[in-house]
């Protein structure tokens, strides 16, 4: 992936986030990857403490994001995001166990870039992070916007 | 009924049959004592008649003796024939007396005596009259001078009073009879037309206080009828949120154990590869220390090094091991998903159309013609009713049903399965029927319980099918059942509402 893009990995299953690391390394993306287990660390994270994410201007960010989280729903980080001058173009990958289709077509129109299901099968899990990988090394992200 | 209500319908019943008794008897009172005085009349009748034939008697033998005196006074000729006249109606006069005094025997020995001195007293008339005929009239007033004739008369006089006072003292006690059977008569009348009109008082008091019961207890089912409705309304919220809530809860559930199962499932997976590398660093070292530089380096990364002995047994247990916990973890992944399939189909809003069923079976037959055709089966189908129903729910049962009944043949005979409709009272009957293995009865009731299977487990599944299908049915306001035995093949009888209008026990309000 071009240079200094950074994914940021919003997963509370610790385990679940070890297999993602795992998978996207062995795919061969070597960028930062900032993990987070809960909403209120990741939302502080990204949106600074003003809650403006004026902090985050200029960076480029990646977003892997898990829909079920302790203190809140993916979903209401995924419409901040796209509802933010700074983060609205920055890519959010939603990885997630709810293979619901309510729930896919409501995230796509908060304007969700990609969404995964987790597979149970570990074949089709690794197949599906690796491939988010490759996917990952030719993406183009744009940095947050000035 | 209560038993106030009974009792007062029976006492009713008493008192009908009381007052029509009453009323028997009345008139069988009434005709008797009607009779009764009719022949105490006739009796008082009677003896005035008695009275009337005594007085006419003794007129009859006064006016014998006048016409005798006169003739003896005058010798005139029509004085002879009024004697004659009187003389002869006398007998008759006497025995008509005897004949209607017989009832009484004091008349009747009064009778007789009055016959007797009637008949000295006429022959004295008789032997007087001769002589005057012969001018023998001295004699005759002599005759009518002395005693014995006046005896005759006193005699007669006496018997005629005694008759007299015996009529009179029958006439008193028959009349005062005739009087007390019609005061009977009217007071029996009237003491039966008291007693029904205070029955048929009774019965109205009755009558109006069960009307009041009835009333009563008329408003009592009104209130109880509005209390239950809204008690069944209330009663079907309650339940429909328990269910909504039975959802939400095997949702939320079967998901959030589903995250685990991600880890499980890949820690699993990285511990498999692990293992390839353990057992072949472990080989390799074996081969280093038993026959030193035996074999080229490069060659012990591209070929899987060769175990022996104790290492081999553990390589094998750790491949069996890892081998039950994968497939444990495929199995209960499919059950969740079966279980988050479910409570999916469950929140789904049905959709009350009109659906051709004829059109939609075709429509499963022909997705499952080629696993027909492998099994050599036929599927006839017969004419179908149409429907308004949900047509995705249709769909559902009846590709349930009709690939259970293909999947489910006995081996080696030709299929044979059939899909027949009627219609009955506003349902709409179909009938699956196969010629497969069939289900032992006592397993009815297991094939619809999730999760749960019947028989030779010799084919895939998860046992949801019929579970699915039969909570179907129930959300489309039906009902299904089956009708089978082992080796005998299977008919499920599906029972819907033809006009389903989304509100059969699904959402009521």
């Amino acid at each position: 992936m071009s240079n200094p893009v950074t994914i940021i990995m919003i997963e509370d299953d610790e385990g679940h986030a070890r297999l993602i690391e795992r998978n996207i390394r062995r795919s061969g993306v070597n960028n930062e990857i900032v993990p987070f287990t809960n909403g209120t660390e990741a939302v502080n994270y990204l949106f600074g403490k003003d809650g403006t994410a004026a902090e985050r201007k200029g960076h480029a960010l990646l977003i892997l994001l898990d829909l079920n989280l302790p203190d809140m729903t993916g979903i209401d980080i995924l419409k901040r995001v796209k509802e933010n001058k700074y983060l609205k173009s920055t890519p959010v990958v939603v990885l997630t166990t709810t293979d619901d289709s309510q729930e896919i077509k409501r995230c796509y129109e908060l304007g969700c870039n990609v969404y995964i299901t987790k597979p149970v099968n570990y074949e089709s899990f690794a197949n599906a992070i690796r491939q988010l990988g490759l996917f990952f090394s030719v993406i183009q992200v744009p940095p947050a916007s000035p | 009924m209560t038993p106030v209500s009974r009792r007062r319908s029976a006492l009713q019943i008493l008192l009908l049959s009381v007052g029509f008794v009453v009323l028997v008897a009345i008139s069988v009172a009434s005709v008797l004592l009607v009779n009764k005085a009719r022949k105490d009349n006739a009796w008082v009748v009677h003896t005035v008649e008695v009275e009337g034939q005594i007085a006419s008697l003794l007129v009859e033998i006064r006016r014998a003796e006048s016409a005798t005196r006169a003739y003896l006074l005058t010798s005139a000729p029509q004085h002879l024939a009024e004697y004659q006249s009187a003389a002869t109606g006398i007998p008759p006069a006497l025995d008509h007396l005897a004949k209607i005094t017989t009832d009484n025997p004091t008349q009747v020995a009064n009778s007789q005596r009055l016959k007797i001195a009637i008949d000295r007293r006429l022959s004295e008339l008789a032997r007087d009259i001769d002589r005057a005929k012969n001018n023998d009239v001295a004699d005759s007033i002599a005759d009518l001078r002395s005693t014995s004739s006046t005896d005759a008369v006193a005699a007669i006089a006496r018997i005629g009073t005694d008759m007299r006072t015996e009529e009179n003292r029958l006439f008193t006690m028959r009349t005062a009879t005739a009087d007390q059977t019609q005061v009977l008569a009217s007071s029996v009348t009237i003491a039966g037309s008291c007693m029904v009109l205070a029955l048929a008082g009774f019965s109205i008091v009755l009558l109006r206080r069960s009307s009041r019961a009835r009333d009563e207890a008329e408003a009592r089912l009104r209130d109880s009828y509005v209390n239950l409705e809204a008690t069944v309304d209330e009663r079907t919220a309650d339940l429909r949120e328990a269910n909504e809530e039975i959802q939400r809860f095997a949702y939320i559930v079967s998901h959030d154990l589903r995250s685990p199962l991600v880890n499980i499932m890949g820690f699993t997976s990285e511990l498999e590869e692990l293992r390839g590398d353990i057992f072949k660093r472990i080989a390799t070292l074996n081969r280093a220390t038993s026959l030193a530089p035996a074999m080229p380096d490069d060659a012990t990364d591209t070929a899987e090094p060769e175990l022996e002995g104790s290492d081999k047994q553990l390589s094998d247990d750790f491949n069996e091991s890892l081998g039950f916990i994968k497939s444990s973890i495929a199995k209960m992944d499919r059950l969740i998903t079966a279980i988050l399939n479910l409570t999916r189909e469950g929140r789904r809003e049905f959709k009350a159309e009109r659906i051709d069923v004829q059109e939609l079976i075709d429509g499963i037959v022909k997705t499952v013609a080629h696993q027909a055709a492998e099994s050599s089966t036929t599927i006839e189908i017969g004419s179908l009713p149409d429907l308004i129903s949900d047509r995705l729910a249709l769909e559902q049962i009846f590709s349930n049903l009709i690939d259970n009944a293909l999947k489910y043949l006995r081996d080696g005979v030709p299929g044979e399965i059939s899909i027949n409709g009627r219609t009955k009272l506003g349902f709409a009957i179909f009938d699956i029927s196969d010629n497969g293995r069939g289900i032992d009865p006592k397993d009815h009731q297991r094939i619809f319980d999730l999760f749960r299977r019947a028989g030779t487990q010799d084919k895939p599944g998860q046992g949801i099918g019929l579970a699915h299908v039969r909570a179907l049915v129930r959300r489309l306001g039906g009902t299904m059942s089956v009708a089978s035995e082992l080796h005998n093949g299977s008919t499920f009888t599906i029972t819907l509402p033809i006009n389903w209008t989304g509100r059969n026990r699904d959402k009521a309000s």
